[in-house]
């Protein structure tokens, strides 16, 4: 078992930095600050305007205000006093540091209470050349500290919530299936929930495991699941502003097709959201296993960007398809394999995996 | 997400998608960070003389891009002469507009996350008393056996596939080179 010191005066508890609440404005302050006009000759399903108002919106600027904002201030993320109460309780009883820590951390909580035990990463971490692990065996419990990116001195916290499988899953419909009487929302149906308000029994429902880490709640967006779809919710009026199938057509699209308009929103997951925004005459979309690249004014596909496997999520057992070390290569020589730990790659992520149980138990921000 | 085979109507090939009034379809989109940072050994760059029916299937598909991007992928690419091995017709009928969403399927059979060298593939037979078994991105998986010294894959539909030229290490992934073309279930 690898083990790091601790250094000195690091809290236990993350921190959240939203930072990235709106990549779908432009990634880079390149935001899509046409966004009304260019796509003007695209038809959009309900809730097309507001969702282009959104894309329009935030350049880089905003974002990187944000997440200053974000690392200091617990205030930012809402939330009620007692979440506030349980972050101090945590806190204390985690024994930490410095006031900046605490407000972060406090910050953390209060996106935990609000996401219902999402696996609690903090939003995309830049691409880090040298990582530490620290593991707190008595809290179950991962610690990553980056030290050369811009959240230096942060850590986030990588939570095993082995409980989470039962609470509120999504329906699990079958792939392909969307007749009425298997509890799956045909699209047609789906389609009409755009501009809606979420059903209320849906509202604390988890994501599956594998979409936990691409979907995770920001300051402007919730993600919940629920027959067959995982919808994005707006926080400020309780509408659903986008949905993803969770399992589509069962199909790859081809070039020259045309992106569906009910799912026509950006909703690349979390961990590709600074390399697929949606600028420079493209626009990026994720279903079924695919990024697709479209042209934005077309919305035609003219390429396929990258291919998710979605097999892996914390909570749960490795999946059959996972017996070979598969980490890249730049990652080896941190994280191998060992009697005590198994390490895997999904999607942007490398899991660590208990090798008796097989539980995949913690994830660690990598790739991309 | 297990994708069941239905047809697309295609409505026009490339040549429409390649025409976008306002982008430069020559040079990446600033937005695509992926492609500096796959760097230019790219899994699609290191595709050569004998890979051009694979390289040829993967652009038809729209995947030259996700092999130019940032992966990390593991991708088994079946030689020319692998694709010569496919019934008289196959791949002609693999290659037409209708058949798009088949050919993706076939290719995504072919791809693996992550980066898997034939030592990790060798390692887990070893471990699981001969019979390994490895996800594909497509939602397949194959079985990897050893025979005779070598890594022999199977698919879903039983056919099998030897890997040669093995371990070719790529900015965003490795490639191993087999001799058939695998099929989905």
């Amino acid at each position: 078992m690898r083990k790091f010191l601790l250094a000195a005066g690091v809290a236990a508890l993350a921190i959240a930095t939203p930072a990235f609440a709106d990549k779908g404005g432009g990634g880079h302050g390149g935001g899509n600050g046409g966004g009304g006009g260019q796509k003007a000759d695209r038809a959009q399903g309900g809730g097309g305007q507001s969702m282009k108002a959104e894309r329009g919106n935030g350049g880089g600027h905003q974002m990187r205000q944000m997440s200053n904002d974000s690392g200091g201030n617990g205030k930012d993320h809402g939330g009620g006093g007692k979440a506030m109460r349980q972050a101090s309780g945590d806190i204390r009883a985690h024994g930490h540091g410095a006031q900046k820590d605490l407000r972060q951390a406090q910050a953390h909580a209060m996106r935990e209470q609000k996401s219902h035990g999402n696996a609690g990463h903090a939003m995309r971490e830049m691409r880090a050349d040298n990582h530490r692990r620290v593991e707190d065996k008595n809290r179950g419990l991962a610690r990553i500290e980056h030290p050369r990116d811009d959240n230096y001195g942060q850590v986030r916290i990588v939570r095993r919530d082995f409980n989470d499988g039962l609470r509120g899953l999504a329906n699990n419909c079958p792939p392909g299936l969307d007749k009425k009487d298997n509890g799956c929302l045909p699209p047609g149906q789906a389609a009409k929930l755009l501009g809606a308000r979420l059903q209320s029994n849906f509202a604390e429902t988890l994501l599956p495991y594998q979409y936990r880490s691409w979907y995770r709640d920001d300051q402007q967006h919730f993600y919940r699941a629920g027959d067959g779809y995982i919808y994005q919710v707006n926080r400020s009026n309780n509408l659903i502003d986008g949905l993803i199938p969770l399992f589509g057509s069962g199909n790859y699209y081809s070039l020259g097709d045309q992106w569906p308009q009910s799912y026509d929103f950006y909703n690349v997951p979390y961990q590709y959201r600074d390399y697929y925004a949606d600028t420079g005459g493209y626009d990026y979309r994720y279903s079924d296993g695919a990024i697709y690249r479209l042209n934005s004014n077309s919305g035609v596909i003219d390429g396929i960007v990258a291919l998710l496997a979605g097999d892996l999520g914390v909570g749960q057992q490795l999946p059959m398809g996972y017996d070979a070390y598969n980490v890249p290569l730049d990652y080896r020589d941190r994280y191998y394999d060992t009697a005590d730990n198994w390490y895997r790659y999904n999607d942007g992520y490398i899991y660590q995996v208990d090798p008796k149980t097989r539980l995949i138990s913690a994830v660690i921000n990598a790739i991309v | 997400m297990r994708p069941a085979l239905t047809i697309f109507a295609v409505a026009s090939a490339f040549g429409l998608a390649g025409c976008g009034s306002n982008s430069d379809n020559q040079s990446a989109p600033k937005s695509e960070a992926a492609r500096d940072a796959a760097g230019d050994k790219t899994i699609a760059s290191g595709l050569g003389d004998g890979d051009r029916k694979f390289a040829d299937a993967a652009k038809a598909a729209g995947l030259d891009a996700t092999l130019a991007g940032p992966g990390p992928y593991t991708v088994l690419v079946p030689t020319d002469a692998a694709f010569d091995k496919l019934p008289a017709g196959a791949l002609d009928t693999l290659m037409k507009a209708e058949a798009r969403p088949q050919l993706t399927k076939v290719l995504t059979g072919h791809i693996l996350p992550g980066a898997i060298l034939t030592a990790d593939i060798a390692k887990a037979i070893d471990n699981s008393k001969g019979k390994a078994t490895l996800a594909t991105v497509g939602n397949g998986t194959l079985t990897a056996t050893r025979e005779g010294g070598k890594i022999v894959l199977s698919d879903a539909a039983g056919g099998k596939a030897v890997i040669g030229a093995a371990d070719d290490k790529r900015s965003n992934g490795v490639v191993h080179h087999i001799d058939g073309v695998l099929m989905p279930s």
